[in-house]
């Protein structure tokens, strides 16, 4: 189980950073068409969701390329951590509104549209996986430091 | 063991500051235009391409100005009090809420073949496009929808009638 451990948490990393980097990109190419999307929610004042789409997009991609060069993991997982809880909460409120909007997750162009409830459940994966990264990078960390002490004692 | 999460929460502040200060910088000429109201209506994102016929046409600013000086009709969707408060000059109110009640009169004085613009309060409000689907339903030939809305063209300083607050 111990050996896996590494397995798993590349994994996770390499499945966040896609997903985020992919979510990111994508969304880069139609600032407009996602700030129509945002503006859909009615949470924002007019101009704010313009403000938002210029933003978000790039936040997204900056913290899967963090996550997929496994630099910074954990600022990089405290980042779309963050972010994913404050989607979470936007879809919850469009559900209890009874709004019948596209999520705008990934695909601003169109396309297949992903209701409210279908994002929010993807949303609830995306952040256990992002809490199962978090607690084996930690592992990791703890583990590689305590084995760099035992060395310098082994040194002595 | 506190002190790691502290220095991982700055870290992951410096990280968002980053992303979001290089997205201002790419679209910095959309934000300023956002927030002075000189706004390129965002493209609802079409999602029925097989059916183009039964949406309306999202239109600017300009346009709107050319249709209502052209002889087009421009459409209120919000409630009766917001449309007495204000709205655009020369338009008329046709509330989304009272659209069944309110169709036979429309039907009656307006002919199918012209031009009607819809419009509601901005891009947050989706009533101007429900109500150019539902004209384009009633047998309306050529429904435009003014995503922009009374915000917009308020800000602008174009010609508006109401009491005002």
């Amino acid at each position: 189980m111990i050996r896996m451990q590494p397995v798993l948490y590349h994994l996770a990393r390499l499945i966040l950073a896609m997903v985020f980097v992919y979510a990111g990109a994508v969304k880069m190419q139609d600032v407009v068409a996602f700030a129509g999307h945002v503006a859909a929610y009615q949470i924002l004042p007019y101009a704010a969701n313009y403000l938002v789409a210029s933003t978000l997009p790039y936040v997204e991609f900056l913290a899967g390329v963090m996550l997929l060069l496994n630099l910074r993991v954990r600022p990089a997982l405290m980042t779309v951590g963050a972010m994913t809880v404050v989607f979470m909460v936007a879809l919850v409120s469009v559900l209890l509104r009874g709004l019948e909007i596209d999520c705008g997750c990934f695909n601003p162009g169109g396309g297949q549209e992903t209701t409210a409830g279908v994002a929010l459940l993807r949303d609830i994966a995306l952040l256990v996986l992002i809490i199962v990264a978090w607690w084996l990078r930690s592992r990791i960390t703890a583990l590689d430091s305590g084995r760099g002490t035992r060395n310098v004692e082994s040194h002595r | 063991m506190f002190d790691d999460l502290k220095r991982i929460c700055l870290e992951a502040c410096v990280l968002m500051a980053f992303g979001a200060l290089f997205g201002l910088t790419l679209n910095h000429r959309l934000v300023m235009d956002a927030f002075s109201g000189r706004l390129v209506p965002p493209q609802r994102p079409v999602l029925e391409e097989n059916a183009p016929l039964t949406l309306p046409v999202p239109v600017l600013i300009e346009e709107v100005q050319q249709v209502l000086s052209s002889g087009g009709l421009v459409v209120d969707a919000r409630s009766p009090e917001l449309f007495a408060m204000g709205h655009i000059d020369g338009a008329v109110s046709l509330p989304i809420d009272e659209f069944d009640s309110a169709l036979p009169q429309f039907l009656d004085h307006v002919p199918r073949d012209r031009i009607i613009i819809t419009y509601c309060s901005g891009f947050g409000c989706p009533d101007s496009f429900d109500l150019g689907v539902r004209l384009i339903g009633s047998g309306y030939l050529d429904v435009r929808v003014f995503e922009g809305g009374y915000p917009e063209w308020r800000d602008a300083g174009l010609p508006v009638a109401g009491e005002g607050l």
